[in-house]
């Protein structure tokens, strides 16, 4: 085993930690386990992928790569569009579905069964839409440069993990220092409660699924950026961020992330030491772990 | 007598359609009274103050407060038009800081009056800013309903409803808790309790209301109400006409 699985591990770990965070926040202020969010990864890859390719072309088709990167220009500000259309899905999934199940007051389970079948139409749609071809943002080759340790990465890699971390941050700061974070907090810990002191629930409930959207929306692009865009990366990714969520601590977000890089690096170095088709087996066992060990993860609260 | 600060009209609430526990409720409170809300367990006096707060479904009638209709609005918004409510239980945000549950109170309140009302707030209740950097869930009883008072208070409410603030405390601190609400009323907030505690409670109130089997049995001044054995009857079952004023008085 070499650093390099290391590195692999903090890239693959970063898409998933955003992605997590999602899951998280969607569970503990709506109380119900959202399968349909690895949908939102898929979707945002995509829509920033037809973002991108329609500016491409309305500008010529010559998009030159921004410095040490494999994309031009398209790519960042198609990522802008696809985290606001992503959220705009999310946010139409919700009044479609959820929103009415909620107020009929359905139980948890068929909330879930809803959320399969979300996940079930909108993976379909994008087959339907996009074809199952896998596609790439880009075909520029990165050389992965030295970056100490004996470890080795692309710009491209680095961007992600940075851009992960920076996101991170910003989403802790806005749970913590801001009025709406408390919001989402007061609601998370007690909605009723969180009425009577003036807040209003569905507006939180629309926020939530609007950042969750945003971000499984900027996972699914590093995720195209550094692997490739398939109809099945949002489901291949559902199970690591379970994982990741849980093991953090359901709410956490940097527990999130933090678990999101544990799992990575725990299915990268799987696939270093034992094979790469045991990948997938490693966030299904990490998850039976913590809910036998520490069934309220790594930062979350008693009770 | 001048128009009624809160009232309820024909009141009919409950958790499910088919089985009301507030039947038919008509209930007055005047600007600046302390009114009691009595009654033997399972009378429905948690359910009613929970209706007019908007956190049970209304199957018939209506809530009105200072002439406005609140009966098709959410908690949040009732809490907008001055109706603030104490609940009962899981009435602080546990995992908060003291501090943060009167943020998130104040939030409601255009962005620079809030750090002057939690500091109005600090003065009222001289513990709560000692502690406030102390996570709720960590306070004593006592301090917790002083908490859910202060909450409830921040946004200037103009009626305050509290549900068996006195529930799990000690006696003295009841005292002290009841002391301290007698004083935010006499203050100008209307106040509307929830008691199982009668006697100390009686000693506070302006008025009683009782509730039996989800309707209004008795409509009295509180004063002389402790020692008469009216209440008595009522807490036993008694359907008879009792002084004061009754549903079938007000026809």
């Amino acid at each position: 085993m070499t650093p390099q699985v290391l590195m692999d591990g903090v890239v693959a770990g970063a898409m998933i930690g955003l992605g997590a965070i999602g899951i998280t926040l969607t569970y503990s202020i709506l109380r119900f386990a959202n399968f349909a969010h690895g949908e939102f990864i898929s979707w945002g890859a995509y829509l920033a992928l037809a973002i991108a390719s329609a500016l491409g072309t309305l500008t010529g088709g010559d998009v030159q790569p921004i410095g040490p990167f494999s994309f031009g220009w398209t790519l960042p500000v198609a990522l802008v569009l696809a985290v606001i259309l992503t959220a705009g899905l999310a946010l139409g999934v919700d009044a479609l579905l959820f929103g009415p199940l909620r107020r009929r007051g359905s139980a948890v389970i068929i909330l879930v069964m809803a959320s399969f079948g979300a996940a079930l139409a909108l993976r379909n749609m994008i087959e339907f839409i996009f074809t199952s071809s896998p596609r790439y943002f880009s075909t520029e080759l990165q050389i992965a440069a030295p970056v100490g340790g004996g470890m080795r990465a692309t710009p491209d890699q680095l961007l992600t993990v940075a851009v992960a971390l920076i996101l991170v941050a910003a989403i802790h700061l806005l749970l913590t220092r801001t009025a709406m974070g408390r919001s989402m907090r007061a609601v998370a810990e007690n909605r009723q409660l969180a009425g009577l002191a003036g807040i209003d629930a569905r507006r939180v409930i629309r926020t939530v699924w609007a950042l969750g959207a945003g971000l499984a929306c900027v996972a699914g692009v590093m995720s195209g950026l550094v692997v490739q865009i398939r109809p099945e990366m949002g489901l291949d990714l559902l199970l690591p961020l379970f994982a990741a969520a849980i093991l953090g601590g359901i709410g956490s977000v940097p527990g999130a992330m933090l678990a999101g890089l544990i799992v990575g690096v725990a299915e990268s170095m799987t696939v270093a030491v034992v094979g790469a088709e045991w990948r997938a087996a490693v966030a299904f066992v990490i998850l039976v772990v913590i809910l036998l060990v520490r069934p309220r993860g790594l930062f979350g609260r008693a009770g | 007598m001048n128009a009624p600060l809160l009232a309820t009209r024909a009141l009919t609430s409950g958790y499910e359609r088919d089985l009301p526990i507030v039947r038919e409720v008509g209930m007055e409170v005047h600007e600046g009274e302390f009114l009691l809300l009595l009654g033997p367990n399972g009378a429905g006096k948690s359910t009613l103050v929970k209706t007019i707060a908007g956190l049970v479904p209304v199957h018939a009638g209506a809530v009105t407060l200072g002439g406005a209709d609140l009966t098709a609005l959410a908690p949040h918004e009732r809490l907008r038009h001055g109706l603030a409510f104490v609940p009962q239980t899981e009435n602080v945000f546990t995992t908060m800081s003291i501090h943060e549950n009167l943020l998130i109170a104040a939030q409601v309140l255009p962005r620079p009056d809030r750090a002057g009302r939690i500091a109005a707030l600090y003065d009222m209740f001289p513990d709560l800013a000692r502690l406030r950097s102390l996570r709720a869930g960590q306070l004593s009883g006592g301090q917790r309903q002083m908490l859910a008072v202060a909450r409830a208070l921040i946004v200037g409410p103009s009626v305050l409803i509290l549900d068996e603030p006195s529930a799990g405390l000690a006696p003295k601190v009841v005292s002290e808790v009841f002391a301290r609400l007698r004083e935010i009323n006499r203050g100008g907030v209307t106040t509307v309790l929830v008691e199982q505690n009668v006697k100390a409670a009686l000693a506070i109130a302006d008025r009683a209301v009782v509730l039996v089997e989800g309707r209004v049995r008795l409509d009295a001044p509180a004063a002389g109400l402790a020692e008469s054995d009216t209440l008595g009857k009522l807490f036993l079952g008694g359907h008879g006409r009792q002084h004061g004023t009754t549903t079938e008085d007000r026809g």
